[in-house]
């Protein structure tokens, strides 16, 4: 009964457009209520779930990619992206892509990833008679890819989440393959669809802007090299190596780049904290949840009732898969990994899926839910920036729907696709 | 038609919040980078940065979430609101504000519950009382509710909102 005033409340709160976070606190609210349990609780788990030390590096991450936004580090990118695949039949889709990816060791922000890329790209895409919705359409799904290319502070919230300490570093790793692996079939996707429509060839700007535009992107792509670096030495935390990124970032965009004044620093520190505020609070409210949810015994009872079903570890997944995708549909990715991690990790664990994996096939996953509707922050996004309606674009995404699906397949039951680059590291 | 006086008053309040937030984002930056200087430059670990950097954290976060609710920038479902009409609309972000509203009363009185419980214990290594790195969440908790409380007696319009305020998380 209490857990169906729980959801029930959620469910109601999220659709009539109370914030997320306002609305897992609402429903924890009423449930404890309910439950006749004192309510100071429900701000005391909120305190603790904001308090994990390693969330620390979220808005460090955040604001590192912000910065670099604003330095201008999208238009190199793209640059280097257009040089290398612009060359073939509806280029520019291939070239979105390549740059998200790149993008991605840059900013572990779908959202940002859209904006950035989007903003660069989908005008030339326009002038050069590309459909609005193909734009739309890869555009969004190639931000997914920022996800799984380190650094990603959906990674970080996974990790606190775990509660049984999963190494940032070894997450960060093995984002790496899955990612470039999700690139490629997007890219394939965008590719096929670019030659059915008959879109045009990209010229090849020369070799001169070709290697400029990689020399200038050099120094904002080694912030993810200082940030890995430093973890995997272990000679920072991920909290330590995210801040010293902002320094370097701060460093370059003032002097190397020369494009980071005043201003823009302030637009990156508002906006960063923007981002963290709302981040943290729905973290907060969403581990009074997972609270609320744990005292009704709800993740042993599904636990419970998934492995009542079968003990076959690709059925688990499979199921696990399912269960998520459907949860990311109508609702965002951190709460869902904050709230299902603690229930679905064990159950994983138990059918021998190591944790590592099994977080990158969450944050692959609950990506596909930001681009899918009615919650889909990063197609709302991407269709806003393309100035078209999201239904124009639904119409003709199935193709790229598809191959994040086969990627999430893929990523699923090839475990060595995520362990094999921090295994090399041990 | 000029803003009336306390919409005027609680834009700057906004404004001044996030500055404050934006300010204890630099300086937290600025302590994790001295731990790292101080352990590989001065080579001595001062014990004092991760905490501070730890409260620092919390008070932005929830200064800058009170803001939010003022800005809309917390992410939310808008498909109902944009499919309905201009008076149903206005009905249900009523009925929004008054659950914001309400929340950040409960974050007020229990969290200031949590504070007063919380302000004995001492957060080691800075000598403090860990009520005082919790004291952010009832001070967002009154600020949200006014700042629900003006959205409810004058809102901006009936609008619909656009998609492209959901958020920036992801």
């Amino acid at each position: 009964m209490e857990l169906a005033i729980l959801m029930g409340v959620l469910l109601v709160l999220l659709a009539i457009g109370v914030p997320v976070a306002f609305a897992l606190m609402g429903a924890s609210i009423t449930c404890f209520i309910a439950l006749d349990i004192p309510l100071v609780v429900v701000f005391q788990r909120m305190a603790a779930g904001v308090s994990t030390f390693s969330l620390m590096a979220i808005p460090f991450f955040v604001f590192a990619g912000d910065l670099m936004y604003r330095a201008g580090i999208a238009d190199r990118l793209v640059q280097i992206a257009e040089a290398a695949f612009g060359r073939s039949r509806g280029g520019l889709g291939v070239v979105t892509v390549g740059a998200s990816t790149l993008f991605g060791a840059v900013s572990g922000s779908a959202i940002a990833s859209a904006s950035a890329i989007g903003s660069t790209i989908m005008p030339a895409m326009k002038a050069r008679g590309y459909g609005d919705d193909y734009a739309v359409n890869v555009t969004a799904t190639a931000a997914i890819v920022g996800l799984l290319i380190p650094p990603s502070h959906n990674m970080v919230i996974y990790s606190a989440a775990s509660g049984i300490g999963v190494s940032i570093g070894d997450l960060f790793l093995a984002g790496v393959f899955p990612g470039i692996l999700t690139a490629f079939l997007l890219a394939l996707v965008s590719w096929l669809v670019a030659v059915k429509r008959g879109y045009p060839r990209g010229v090849f700007p020369g070799w001169a802007p070709f290697l400029r535009a990689i020399l200038l992107a050099i120094p904002g792509l080694f912030a993810a090299v200082i940030i890995m670096g430093g973890i995997l030495s272990g000679m920072f935390t991920a909290t330590e190596s995210s801040a010293i990124a902002v320094v370097y970032t701060i460093v370059i965009g003032t002097f190397a780049y020369r494009s980071l004044g005043w201003t823009r620093f302030r637009q990156a520190a508002t906006q960063s904290v923007r981002i963290t505020a709302m981040v943290l609070l729905i973290i907060g409210a969403a581990t009074a949840f997972g609270h609320a949810l744990a005292i009704l015994e709800a993740p042993s009872q599904l636990a419970g009732l998934i492995t009542s079903i079968t003990d076959n570890p690709i059925l688990v997944l499979l199921i696990i898969n399912v269960i998520l995708l459907l949860l990311g549909t109508f609702m965002d990715m951190s709460p869902l990994i904050i709230i299902t991690t603690p229930i679905l990790l064990p159950v994983a664990v138990d059918v021998g899926v190591d944790p590592v994996h099994f977080g990158i096939i969450m944050m692959l996953n609950l990506g596909i839910g930001l681009v899918t509707p009615p919650v889909g922050s990063v197609l709302f996004v991407a269709s806003a920036i393309g100035k078209t309606r999201m239904e124009t674009a639904l119409k003709t995404i199935w193709p790229f729907y598809g191959s994040l699906v086969l990627a999430l397949m893929l990523v699923t039951f090839w475990p060595a696709l995520s362990l094999t680059l921090p295994g090399l590291f041990k | 038609m000029t803003p009336h006086p306390f919409r005027r008053l609680s834009a700057a309040a906004s404004r001044l919040l996030i500055g404050l937030a934006a300010t204890g984002l630099v300086i937290m930056t600025a302590v994790v980078a001295w731990q790292v200087i101080g352990r590989y430059i001065l080579s001595s670990s001062p014990s004092w940065t991760e905490q501070a950097a730890q409260v620092l954290m919390i008070w932005f976060a929830f200064l800058a979430a009170a803001a939010g609710v003022r800005e809309g920038f917390h992410i939310r479902i808008v498909a109902l609101e944009e499919a309905v009409g201009p008076r149903t609309r206005r009905v249900l972000q009523a009925t929004g504000s008054l659950v914001v509203g309400a929340c950040g009363l409960a974050m007020l009185v229990l969290g200031g519950e949590l504070v007063l419980r919380t302000w004995s214990h001492t957060v080691p290594s800075l000598g403090i009382p860990r009520g005082l790195a919790y004291l952010g969440l009832p001070i967002s908790g009154a600020l949200i509710f006014v700042f629900a409380l003006e959205k409810l007696v004058a809102p901006e319009s009936g609008e619909a909102p656009k998609s492209s305020e959901a958020g920036d998380a992801a």
